[in-house]
């Protein structure tokens, strides 16, 4: 090769990699991001959030556990599961491998049950020996997934809306929509900076949410990092006095955009357009729920043993643990009290069970020795 | 520019030809060697990072179970590894004495590192840690494609031994090559050995992470400028270390002292204007190695570490730089 060629072959080895797809303002699209469903009273919609798969994982044990939450769950709702949203991190440090074999098993489950399962980014999914656009497609090719990712500039992967609907098309009004969002990864403050900050739900985002709501349709949203109103609500209760209703545990930071300039607008114009509950996931070691003056905002419990999770030892003097134990016992009835050491690990359920009303369940799964795993649904 | 890749300039002009032949072939195993170092290294550090991720998180117990059964993906690559340092102990060494010590010396390493591995992936079958041999991730055929690449490694240590054995008095292959290291006195030894290992590490770490990011970053729209730079400043590292060791150690003694200078300050300029390169990149879209390049950062595992990237990057600088003080305290020598 000569000069001319090498100079030449630069730029065009340089368009080679970039795609050049046609990019379309949302808002001039608000159709392309709705998907529907058929409502019916208690609709069931199964939370498990940051699964984690990555290369040291066993597939194989990883998949026993998930097949017990999905048959506890299937069980524990007459009905059965309608909808799983997947809350993100479901793969970290993972490979082409896990994401196959995760999309076949979550088909697999899908047919087994009659669900679809919805697809939110977390931070990590993009963290991985794969393009995020590869593991789009594979989401996107997969009959039972709900997944939409238009060649947008609005921010974020994948940001979509479930309308629930009286016969389960879009050309009706919804009776309760379910926003997904991307929450983001992070980012860099400077090219040099040495800490990197968790993303936020951008003011676009917010608008597109405005744009998607139907006026006077309840809303949930789900996404991946919570935003700062969950230690604002924490703070309040804790410092502030506030008596907002609150369950479950925290036993780590929110693990959010904790700067001032990042606080999202989300939850305060939700609010004012339908919003009545947000659901995320990201810290393992928290599943701490509050109603925020009408909103509930909480943590779904972490599914699976991969990365990291509590130990909960009811014997552990620490203040923060005896609160959300207690909170947790005071919900249980008599005979099923916890007074065992058990993990921080299951999925969390919400019902639909009128076009006013939701209940939340969380449900912590331990695999034990034997037939006798650990098992406790427990209502927030 | 012709002067400094005249033939003559390097040691090889001085070797027969079936020396030359010798030199050549060593030197295509040792880029095989390490391009499978390069690969099973990247697959450390994803292992590494996960459980690193897990300590930090307060769950050491996930941290034993995942490094138990993860450890075939790590031994895999220290007997690479050992593999590339044998094969480099036939290229170079002060003299036939060294050479015939320490080609035995990392035979065994290899031999046992890679007989360990063998071992401890049928024990753990056997003990039903694994559930079966194609138990799956990360790979499909995990852990069976360890103990295959085992059993590859274990040859390479049982010839190498067998080698030695054969011509325990005199190799048959001889090339007068002393590595820069053994000019020197222990305690710069010992810093040159360390800088060196490091930069091989973020070299092989390098190869791998290029190659990857062809195929895993998204290269859509604002992200793409970003990703063509993380491409190059990626394959900074082991293009400079393939350079320094096929091109600057490859010179006679007398060219070495020659070139040191200017090759030092064209390293130090080529560093410079693909690190400014990356920083303008990655000034104009700050989310891009996280939304569009995560994977190609392994180690920055939480959202706030970027100290991994930082060291990839900067390394390539201060190897030049090292050369720079290097060649300017020769030349005040020399005065």
């Amino acid at each position: 090769m000569n000069k001319k060629t090498i100079l030449l072959s630069f730029p065009l080895f340089s368009l080679a990699l970039t795609s050049c797809g046609q990019v379309i303002n949302w808002n001039e699209h608000l159709d392309d991001y709705v998907f529907a469903m058929q409502y019916h009273a208690d609709f069931n919609i199964l939370q498990l959030t940051d699964i984690h798969w990555n290369v040291n994982s066993s597939t194989t044990r990883s998949k026993q556990y998930l097949d017990k939450v999905f048959k506890e769950a299937d069980a524990h709702c007459p009905g059965g599961i309608d909808l799983v949203e997947l809350t993100g991190d479901q793969f970290m440090l993972a490979n082409t491998y896990h994401v196959k074999t995760f999309v076949e098993y979550m088909e697999t489950k899908a047919v087994e049950y009659g669900f679809k399962y919805a697809i939110i980014w977390g931070n990590h999914d993009r963290h991985g020996l794969y393009s995020p656009n590869w593991l789009a497609n594979q989401y996107r090719n997969a009959s039972h997934c709900i997944y939409i990712e238009p060649e947008d500039n609005l921010y974020g992967r994948s940001n979509f809306v479930i309308n629930l609907t009286p016969d389960g098309t879009t050309a009706t009004t919804p009776v309760w929509q379910l926003f997904n969002l991307d929450s983001g990864a992070s980012f860099s403050e400077s090219p040099l900076a040495i800490g990197r900050n968790y993303d936020y739900i951008r003011d676009d985002q917010v608008n597109w949410y405005v744009a998607e709501h139907s006026p006077g349709v309840p809303t949930i949203a789900y996404y991946h990092i919570p935003q700062q109103d969950n230690l604002v609500a924490w703070n309040l209760i804790h410092e502030g006095g506030a008596s907002f209703k609150h369950n479950f545990f925290k036993l780590e930071g929110f693990g959010d955009a904790d700067k001032p300039e990042y606080k999202s607008k989300f939850i305060k114009t939700a609010k004012e357009n339908g919003l009545k509950g947000a659901f995320m996931g990201h810290a393992h070691n928290v599943d701490w729920t509050v109603d925020y003056d009408g909103v509930v905002i909480g943590l779904g419990v972490k599914t699976g043993t991969e990365l990291y999770f509590a130990h909960i030892d009811p014997a552990d003097p620490k203040e923060e643990l005896q609160e959300g134990l207690a909170k947790v016992n005071a919900s249980l009835p008599v005979g099923e009290k916890i007074e065992e050491k058990f993990d921080l690990i299951g999925a969390s359920l919400v019902t639909i069970t009128d076009p006013e009303h939701f209940t939340l369940e969380h449900l912590y799964l331990n695999e034990r020795e034997g037939a006798n795993d650990f098992v406790r649904w427990v209502e927030f | 520019m012709k002067r400094f890749f005249a033939k003559e300039n390097f040691i090889p002009s001085t070797l027969d030809k079936k020396q030359r032949i010798q030199s050549l072939v060593t030197s295509l195993v040792m880029i095989v060697l390490f391009v499978f170092s390069s690969f099973t290294f990247f697959n450390m550090l994803y292992s590494f990072a996960d459980i690193l991720g897990s300590i930090v998180s307060g769950s050491p117990d996930v941290a034993i179970k995942d490094l138990l059964r993860a450890l075939p993906l790590y031994l895999s690559f220290f007997m690479s590894l050992w593999a590339l340092f044998l094969v480099h102990a036939f290229r170079k060494g002060k003299d036939d004495e060294y050479r015939l010590k320490s080609i035995f010396r990392k035979g065994i390493a290899v031999l046992s590192i890679s007989g360990f591995n063998f071992l401890y992936i049928l024990i753990m079958r056997f003990v039903g840690k694994y559930t079966s041999l194609v138990e799956g991730s990360p790979s499909s055929l995990y852990p069976l494609d360890a103990l295959l690449y085992s059993v590859l490694f274990i040859c390479i240590g049982l010839c190498a031994i067998l080698y030695i054995k054969r011509f325990k008095e005199k190799l048959p292959y001889t090339v007068p090559v002393r590595p820069v290291a053994c000019a020197e006195k222990k305690p710069v030894r010992f810093f040159y050995c360390f800088g060196v290992s490091f930069w091989t590490l973020i070299a092989l770490f390098g190869l791998t992470g290029a190659g990857l990011t062809i195929f895993v970053y998204d290269f859509k729209h604002e992200y793409a400028f970003f990703g063509i730079a993380v491409i190059f400043i990626y394959l900074l590292s082991p293009i400079m270390l393939a350079f320094w060791e096929f091109y600057f150690n490859e010179l006679k003694e007398e060219k070495k002292k020659e070139f040191l200078l200017p090759v030092s300050i064209a390293s130090m300029v080529v560093s410079a204007i693909f690190i400014t390169l990356y920083f303008v990149a990655l000034k104009t879209n700050m989310d891009a190695p996280s939304n569009a390049g995560f994977g190609m950062f392994p180690i920055t595992f939480t959202a706030t570490a970027n100290y991994g990237t930082l060291v990839v990057v900067f390394t390539p600088a201060i190897v030049s730089i090292v050369a720079f003080i290097r060649a300017i305290i020769a030349k005040i020598k020399e005065q």
